[in-house]
């Protein structure tokens, strides 16, 4: 049991910061985001015991997280449509420095693809390799390449027309 | 004008973190399973004492009618099924081995999984309606000789009366809201599983 609950607060602190990013990528909101990371970690815990050593401990909470987030509109209260752009803007609303505008820009601006673009995109920025993100997303590594150009080109021209708004 | 390697290095320098401990977490998992585990207990318990208060009743009292001891047997049959399917929901939910699957295996399955619920709340509701009703005139034929006639007569009333609101308003209700909520849900899924599709046009 404390074997199992070390190896727990292991896999928390080197993967909750970048689970927290999927989730923020995918929802656009951070208390949903903060929801959505707790589930998927009380998900990992369930399952511990049924991790199989197939792909690392990243690939397979990875995994989790993304069911999570498309579990997630089960219970949504309001749709991930542009409503949400707003609820970013508003996260930001003290004061915010240069910096954290252009980081609630880019946030705006991944909540404006579709939901899997959000999703591999956010892995892409966390610098995940190629094969982990294909294997998560259940799609081969040429297709992936393929997509990942594109939505890299989407987002940077999302972001550029926003920035010049 | 930004290419994408400063919005990468704009990424890494967000402050967005996550504001959840560990410890925060790890007390969440407690409660969550304390709290499953306390709905399942008292489940568990009013299951058992309502079939165990039929089965008692099948024994103390002396029914005079075999068609009593055939409504007993049918609403413990219906009460444990009722227990069962809640369990097995519970458990599927709790430790689905499909949330290992790729997304779009994931998505397949919580397809089914809503269309089995409304399967449960409409087909299989239905027959449950009917197995309590049959068991309900069953146990009338009992009533018709212990009973005076009018008492008999208002005891049908009132039992035609609750089974028709139960259908006609409350289940009806409850129908209207999971199917919006389902329709909404499996549009979604689908819009999302298209994405997710490995031939999906490039």
């Amino acid at each position: 049991m404390s074997n199992q609950r070390q190896l727990f607060q292991q896999l928390f602190e080197e993967n909750s910061k970048r689970v927290y990013h999927l989730c923020y990528g995918y929802t656009g909101d951070s208390d949903s985001a903060n929801d959505l990371m707790q589930e998927t970690f009380i998900k990992v815990w369930q399952n511990l015991d049924r991790f199989r050593n197939q792909s690392q401990f990243s690939t397979w909470i990875y995994r989790i997280a993304i069911n999570t987030c498309l579990s997630y509109l089960r219970t949504a209260k309001r749709r991930v449509t542009e409503e949400l752009n707003d609820s970013i803007i508003e996260n930001y609303t003290e004061e915010p420095s240069e910096k954290q505008e252009q980081v609630a820009l880019l946030y705006k601006s991944i909540a404006q693809l579709e939901e899997n673009e959000r999703i591999i995109i956010t892995m892409v920025l966390d610098e995940v390799p190629y094969p982990e993100i294909a294997e998560v997303a259940g799609i081969s590594e040429g297709n992936l390449r393929v997509k990942i150009h594109r939505i890299k080109h989407k987002l940077t021209e999302i972001y550029n027309s926003n920035e010049r708004v | 004008m930004k290419g994408f390697e400063e919005i990468q290095q704009l990424w890494h320098g967000q402050d967005p973190d996550p504001n959840v401990s560990f410890d925060t977490v790890l007390k969440r998992i407690k409660n969550s399973r304390s709290a499953f585990a306390k709905k399942l207990f008292w489940q568990s318990i009013s299951t058992a004492v309502a079939v165990a208060i039929l089965l008692w009743m099948c024994l103390t009292v002396d029914f005079s009618t075999w068609t009593t001891y055939l409504a007993i047997a049918i609403m413990v049959a219906c009460i444990c099924y009722y227990f069962v399917s809640q369990l097995n929901d519970y458990r599927a939910l709790s430790r689905s081995h499909d949330l290992l699957s790729k997304p779009q295996d994931y998505i397949q399955y919580l397809k089914t999984f809503q269309q089995k619920r409304n399967r449960f709340n409409t087909r299989n509701y239905a027959v449950y309606e009917v197995c309590i009703a049959v068991a309900f005139a069953l146990y009338g034929v009992e009533m018709y000789f212990a009973l005076p006639l009018w008492t008999f007569i208002g005891l049908v009333v009132f039992v035609i009366f609750w089974f028709v609101i139960c259908h006609v308003v409350f289940m009806k209700q409850y129908i209207r809201n999971e199917n919006t909520r389902i329709a909404e849900m499996i549009d979604n899924l689908e819009r999302i599983k298209g994405q997710f599709n490995e031939n999906t046009e490039l």
